[in-house]
């Protein structure tokens, strides 16, 4: 009897299972349930836009309506300049929806729980690590490609490299932060990850051990999900922005390691501002 | 309960030749992380163009009703202001006539009281100076009166003494006799 309400084995994963392939590609659990949440969202996404467009209006534009204002207004804030966050903000907006949407889709009951041939039909698409992984790739190349448009290749390049006979700090520095894209890249992949992979986890864990309880108990852990699920979103929403604007800023000479009042541009101040908040975040 | 639990991944990578490192223990597929990211950027250029627009211009309409909301307002404070000012300036200027005003209407009295006074004055001296000339013309008349009953008594008392009638002709003697007398 009890093994109809909770879950009686404890299946733990830490990649995306294959459930069936398409030729040769492999279509895994996480793409089926994440496939799912982006239809959900893009049906929701497409909808409201529609309603906008005709004028309507009711409680879910309204909550959409704020969220794009909010949001938009942070960019503008983070990056600074209004022209590259209006720009960059399709992505790091997508980025938000599809955690979010894929996250709180993943804490719905059933997930991990309906079985196919043994293995989970539904995985989190948040919980793969191919997919946080690419989100960071994109993450860490857009910065890129909006860092050569503001600085060019050459000047780009010159903000990893330089000559350490001339700047030898600077060129210290230029290391630090080529080292600091890669950390970037795997902190961000690897906390979204973390987080959806073991709530999925915890999620089991709790329906295995509380049995039948776990009708009482779930619900708690779900709630906490969802909140886990927007925090993270939201997280990489505004890492990604951080992390552009760091990219964008002008950096100047050797003359930046004194410290300015007067230069505009980016200053030790800066320079400690903006890698704070993004340490807080972290 | 049966409580069996499987850590897959590891233990497919181990099995799976082709399969070993770090990365395919973690599960990263090249593959699907291709898949993965081709997917999320078409999702990006899709919402980019089709629903993220609507949203952003319904925004930037709203945040160009509040600019000209406030410059409206902002130019209603300066108008508002500007009257105000205007309205000090009248009320300056309407008390500043107002004082004249009020000072000529003060000199106007003062004179129009001078010249009441001037005129009652006059008034008062010219009916002085009629009451003098009644009296005067009383007096005179008085004493004319007087000498004609001055006159009238004596000529009783001459009558009186003498025993006659005073009439012209004794009048007359009486008179003659007196110049005689006298001389």
């Amino acid at each position: 009897m009890m093994n109809y309400f909770a879950a009686t084995e404890l299946h733990i994963s830490l990649a995306a299972e294959t459930i069936f392939h398409i030729g040769s590609f492999p279509v895994t659990n996480s793409m089926i349930l994440g496939g799912f949440g982006v239809i959900v969202m893009l049906a929701l996404l497409f909808y409201a836009a529609s309603k906008v467009k005709k004028g309507g209006y009711n409680r879910f534009i309204g909550l959409l309506h704020w969220t794009f204002e909010g949001f938009l207004n942070q960019a503008e804030e983070i990056i600074g300049d209004k022209k590259i966050a209006r720009k960059i903000f399709p992505l790091v907006m997508t980025m938000f929806f599809t955690v979010i949407v894929t996250y709180w889709i993943s804490v719905l009951p059933g997930v991990g729980a309906i079985s196919w041939n043994g293995t989970p039909l539904f995985r989190g698409l948040p919980a793969d690590l191919n997919f946080t992984f690419a989100l960071a790739i994109i993450t860490v190349v857009a910065s890129q490609v909006y860092a050569i448009q503001k600085h060019g290749a050459f000047g780009n390049v010159k903000r990893y490299v330089k000559n350490p006979l001339k700047d030898p700090i600077g060129a210290f520095e230029g290391i630090l932060e080529l080292v600091g894209e890669f950390s970037r890249l795997v902190a961000l992949s690897f906390r979204l990850f973390g987080n959806a992979f073991a709530g999925e986890v915890l999620l089991l864990v709790v329906a295995v051990l509380a049995g039948v309880f776990s009708i009482a108990g779930l619900p708690l852990v779900m709630a906490f999900e969802l909140f886990i699920g927007f925090i993270q979103a939201y997280v990489f929403f505004v890492l990604t922005l951080i992390f552009t604007s760091l990219a964008i800023q002008t950096h100047g000479g050797h003359d930046d390691h004194e410290p300015s009042l007067t230069s505009p541009d980016h200053s030790p101040v800066d320079t400690t501002k903006k890698p704070l908040a993004a340490a807080q975040l972290e | 309960m049966d409580y069996s639990t499987s850590f897959n991944t590891f233990a497919n990578a181990a099995a799976d030749p082709e399969k070993t490192g770090i990365l395919a223990s973690l599960g990263i597929d090249w593959m699907l992380l291709a898949f993965q990211t081709i997917a999320f950027l078409i999702l990006v250029v899709l919402l980019g163009k089709f629903v993220y627009p609507v949203f952003v211009r319904i925004i930037d309409e709203r945040q160009e009703k509040i600019d000209a909301a406030t410059n409206a307002a902002e130019q209603a404070e300066q108008t508002a202001a500007a009257a105000q000012e205007d309205v000090a300036k009248l009320l300056k200027e309407a008390r500043k006539e107002a004082s004249a005003i009020v000072a000529t209407a003060k000199d106007e009295a003062n004179a129009a009281i001078e010249a009441s006074e001037k005129k009652a004055k006059s008034r008062a001296e010219k009916i002085v100076a009629d009451a003098h000339d009644q009296i005067e013309k009383d007096v005179i008349a008085a004493r004319k009166t007087l000498h004609n009953d001055t006159i009238d008594l004596v000529a009783m008392a001459t009558e009186k003494i003498i025993g006659k009638t005073m009439t012209g002709a004794i009048d007359d003697k009486v008179i003659a006799a007196a110049v005689k007398e006298a001389k």
